[in-house]
C-alpha cells in the first residue's frame, strides 16, 4: 500500500465521520425545522411555481384543463412551455421584437422598451424615494419631539399615535380614499374650500401627480408608527453623559442632534428604513383601492409594480403567465435593493449576526 | 414576568390615564406656586408649555381621519358622504343607530343545541315561549331600517375567529419551538436563518400579493377552493406560514432575555430537556408568548387580499366583509364607518396598551446573535 492510498483512505474516513458529526452536532435544527418547512411551503414553493408559470403561456383557459407537466413534476394543465417569451414581450415592444432588437435599438434607442412596465417600474421606483424619505423624516421627527424632556404626557400620546399600527390596512385605505375624495364633501376639498384655499373641489385622484401625492400621503401614515417605534426604542439608547457633556462644552441643540444623537440612532434607522423601503416598493392596497392604478388607459399611470401584476393577472383576459413574469421581474429587482442596501450598509449584525 | 404581572401593568396603565388630569391639575398648581415664588424659571415653563402644545397638535393632526371617522359613525342622518354637510369638529347630534345597524338583531334562542366537532347535534332543548326568540336588540327600536347587510358583522366575524384561531394554533406550535431552538441552540445555518427571518418582517405581506397568482392557482389544483373544501382552514395554514419569520425572531429576542443560569441549575438537578422547556421557558417567557400570540392572532384577523381572491361571499372574514360593504353593496357612509370601528377599535387598544412592549421589543440596536 503506497502514501497516497492510505492518505486517500483517511480523507475518506475523515468525510465519514464529519457528515455523521454534523449531523449530530445539528439535532437542534429540528426544533427550527417545521416552521422553516411551513414558511418554504407557502412563500418559496410558490414562487418556484410562480418562475415555471411565466414561462409558459398559461391563462385561465388553459391552465385549469388537462393534466400536462413541466418538466414532469409542476402541473400547468394545457400551457405550453414558451421560454422568455413573456418576458421579451414585457421588457420591449412587439416592434422591436420583430426588428429584432440591436437594429431597432440603433435607430431609437428609446423606442424599444415596453411603455406600461418601464412607466411602472419607474413610478414605483420614484414612489420609493418620495415616500420613505417622508416616513424617515416623519418618523425620526415624531420621535424627537415625542420624547423631549420638556414634553408633558409623552408616553400617552406615543400610545395613540402607534395605534395606526393596529387598524386594518384596508380601512385606514378606504378612509384615506375619502379624505382625497374628488367630491365637493371630500374632506380635503371640504376643509378647503371652507378655508377659503380653493374655489372649486380638486378632482386628487383624476389627475396623475396629484393622486401620486395621495398615495405619498397614506403610506407615510400607515408607516410612520413603525419608523417611530424603533426610532424611539433608539433614542432611549443614546448616552445621555454625552448628551449632558456636549451641553456643558455650549453645542447647541442643533449640534447635539448632530454629532451625539444622530450618529448613535443611524444603525437602527438605517435598518428600519431599508425594511420599510422594501414594503414600499410592494405597496399594492393604496393604489389599487384608490383608483385602481390611477388615471390613463390600461394599467394606469400610477400602477405600481404589484397593481400591474395584479390587473393583467386577474382582470380579463386573465393572463398568469404575463402576470408571473411581472410578479417574478419585480421579486428580483427588490431582491437585488435588499441584498445591496444591507450589504453596503453592512447592517447584517442588526439582524442578530453579529 | 407572568400574565398575571402583565395584566397588573395593563392596570396601572389604564389607573395612571384615568388620575392624568388631576394630576396635571396638581402640576399645573404647583408650577404656579414655584413661578410666584420665583423658583422656577419662567423660561423653563413656557418651554413646557409650547413643546406639549407641539407635540399634541401634531398628535391631533395625524389622528384625525380617525376621529372624523368616529363622528361620521356617530352621525344619526344616515347619509352618504356625498349627501352629508361636510366635515363638522362637533356633530349636532349623537346616536348609537349605526353600530346598532352593524349588530343587527339579536334574539334569544329558540332552542338551545348542543353540538360537538366531528360527532355533530347532539340534543337540543327547547326554551320556553316566554323567553325564547325574543329581541334583546331590536333593530327597529332604534329606528334602524333592516337591509340585507345589517347583522353580518357576527357572521363576518365568526368567519374571522375560524382563521384567526387555526392560525394561531398552528403557527404557534411551530413558533415556540422555532424560537427556542433559535435562542439556546446552535446548528449550521442558524444566524443565516435568523438573518433572513429579520429582513422578511416588512416584506412578507407584498410577497403575498405577488405570489397571489401561484398561491391562486395552487389553491385551485389542490382543489382547496372546490365548493365544500374547507377553503378557510387552508387559508389559516397560509397566514400561519407567513407569520413564522416575524414572530420566531420576536419570540427568540424575547428568549434570548431569559438568564441562562436558570437552565443551568436545572439540569444540575437531573432535568430532562423536554422538562427544561416546560417548567422554565415556557413559565419564563409568558408575556413574550402573549405578544407573539396577539401578532400571529391578528395576521389572520386582518389580512385581506389574500382572502379577498380566495375566499367566497359566505366565507367573508371582516376585513373582506367590510370593503365588500362599500364595493358590492354600496352601503351608507356612517354604516361603513360603524362596521370599521367596531372592527378596528380592539386592535387599536391592544397596541395602545402594548406600546411600551413593542418599544422594547424593536430595540434592534442591543441584540445578539
Amino acid at each position: 500500500m503506497s502514501t497516497s492510498d492510505v492518505e486517500q483512505r483517511l480523507k475518506e474516513n475523515a468525510t465519514v465521520s464529519s457528515v455523521a458529526d454534523t449531523l449530530s452536532e445539528n439535532k437542534s435544527a429540528a426544533l427550527v425545522l417545521p416552521g422553516f418547512l411551513l414558511w418554504a411551503a407557502f412563500m418559496v414553493l410558490p414562487m418556484f411555481y410562480l418562475a415555471a408559470l411565466s414561462l409558459t403561456n398559461a391563462d385561465q383557459s388553459n391552465l385549469f384543463r388537462g393534466d400536462g407537466m413541466l418538466l414532469g413534476i409542476l402541473p400547468i394543465g394545457e400551457a405550453n412551455f414558451v421560454g422568455l417569451e413573456n418576458y421579451a414581450d414585457l421588457l420591449f415592444t412587439t416592434e422591436a421584437l420583430n426588428q429584432g432588437l440591436l437594429d431597432a435599438f440603433m435607430s431609437n434607442p428609446v423606442g424599444i422598451f415596453e411603455y406600461a412596465f418601464w412607466n411602472s417600474m419607474l413610478v414605483t421606483w420614484l414612489f420609493v424615494i418620495v415616500s420613505v424619505a417622508g416616513k424617515v423624516l416623519l418618523g425620526v421627527g415624531l420621535s424627537m419631539v415625542l420624547t423631549g424632556n420638556r414634553v408633558r404626557g409623552k408616553r400617552f400620546l406615543r400610545g395613540i399615535l402607534i395605534m395606526p399600527m393596529g387598524i386594518p390596512v384596508i380601512f385606514s385605505i378606504t378612509v384615506w380614499r375619502f379624505v382625497f375624495s374628488d367630491a365637493r364633501f371630500g374632506m380635503l376639498n371640504d376643509i378647503l374650500l371652507r378655508a377659503g384655499l380653493i374655489n372649486e373641489a380638486i378632482p386628487w385622484l383624476q389627475e396623475r401627480w396629484l393622486a401620486f401625492g395621495s398615495y405619498v400621503v397614506t403610506e407615510m401614515w400607515l408607516a410612520y408608527p413603525f419608523m417611530m417605534l424603533i426610532t424611539v426604542s433608539a433614542l432611549q439608547n443614546v448616552n445621555g453623559d454625552l448628551l449632558d457633556a456636549a451641553k456643558v462644552d455650549g453645542a447647541n441643540w442643533f449640534h447635539r442632534f448632530w454629532h451625539v444623537i444622530l450618529p448613535s440612532i443611524k444603525r437602527p434607522v438605517m435598518f428600519g428604513t431599508i425594511l420599510t423601503s422594501a414594503a414600499s416598493f410592494q405597496q399594492f392596497l393604496v393604489p389599487w383601492i384608490f383608483n385602481e392604478g390611477g388615471p390613463g388607459t390600461d394599467p394606469g399611470q400610477n400602477a405600481l409594480i404589484l397593481v400591474y401584476a395584479y390587473r393583467e393577472a386577474f382582470r380579463n383576459p386573465s393572463d398568469y403567465a404575463l402576470g408571473g413574469a411581472i410578479s417574478i421581474t419585480a421579486l428580483i429587482f427588490i431582491g437585488a435593493f435588499m441584498y445591496v442596501a444591507v450589504k453596503r450598509g453592512n447592517l447584517a449584525e442588526e439582524a442578530g449576526e453579529s | 414576568m407572568s400574565a398575571g404581572q402583565v395584566a397588573q401593568r395593563i392596570y396601572s396603565d389604564i389607573r395612571r390615564i384615568v388620575v392624568a388630569p388631576y394630576k396635571a391639575v396638581r402640576e399645573i398648581q404647583y408650577t404656579i406656586n414655584g413661578l410666584r415664588e420665583g423658583k422656577i424659571p419662567p423660561k423653563f415653563v413656557a418651554w413646557t408649555i409650547v413643546s406639549t402644545t407641539a407635540a399634541m397638535l401634531i398628535a391631533a393632526l395625524l389622528m384625525f381621519p380617525i376621529y372624523w371617522i368616529l363622528i361620521t359613525a356617530l352621525d344619526p342622518s344616515a347619509s352618504s358622504i356625498y349627501t352629508a354637510g361636510g366635515v363638522e369638529i362637533i356633530p349636532d347630534s349623537v346616536s348609537i343607530k349605526n353600530f346598532i345597524w352593524v349588530i343587527g338583531p339579536i334574539t334569544t334562542p329558540e332552542a338551545i343545541n348542543v353540538s360537538l366537532p366531528f360527532v355533530g347535534e347532539l340534543f337540543s332543548i327547547p326554551v320556553p315561549d316566554a323567553i325564547g326568540n325574543r329581541y334583546i336588540i331590536n333593530p327597529g327600536a332604534f329606528g334602524v331600517e333592516e337591509s340585507r347587510q345589517s347583522g353580518r358583522f357576527i357572521a363576518y366575524a365568526k368567519n374571522s375567529m375560524y382563521v384567526a384561531f387555526w392560525t394561531a394554533l398552528i403557527g404557534m406550535s411551530v413558533i415556540i419551538p422555532g424560537a427556542y431552538g433559535m435562542s439556546r441552540r446552535d446548528f449550521v445555518g442558524r444566524k443565516r436563518l435568523l438573518y433572513v427571518y429579520v429582513l422578511l418582517t416588512q416584506v412578507a405581506g407584498g410577497l403575498g400579493i405577488a405570489l397571489l397568482i401561484a398561491l391562486y392557482t395552487i389553491f385551485n389544483m389542490m382543489g382547496w377552493l372546490d365548493p365544500g373544501a374547507n377553503t378557510r382552514f387552508w387559508l389559516a395554514v397560509y397566514y400561519a406560514g407567513g407569520a413564522v419569520p416575524f414572530n420566531t425572531w420576536l419570540l427568540k429576542t424575547y428568549m434570548d432575555g431569559i438568564p441562562v443560569s436558570y437552565e443551568e441549575a436545572a439540569i444540575v438537578d437531573g432535568a430532562p430537556s423536554w422538562r427544561l422547556v416546560y417548567e422554565v421557558i415556557i413559565p419564563l417567557s409568558k408575556a413574550g408568548l402573549a405578544t407573539v400570540f396577539v401578532f400571529v392572532f391578528l395576521a389572520g384577523w386582518t389580512e385581506y387580499i389574500v382572502a379577498q381572491t380566495l375566499l367566497d361571499a359566505a366565507d367573508y372574514t371582516l376585513p373582506v366583509g367590510l370593503y365588500a360593504l362599500i364595493g358590492e353593496y354600496s352601503v351608507d357612509w356612517p354604516k361603513f364607518a360603524a362596521f370599521a370601528l367596531s372592527f378596528a377599535t380592539p386592535l387599536m387598544l391592544v397596541y395602545f396598551f402594548m406600546q411600551r412592549y413593542i418599544e422594547a421589543g424593536l430595540s434592534f440596536g442591543g441584540m445578539e446573535g
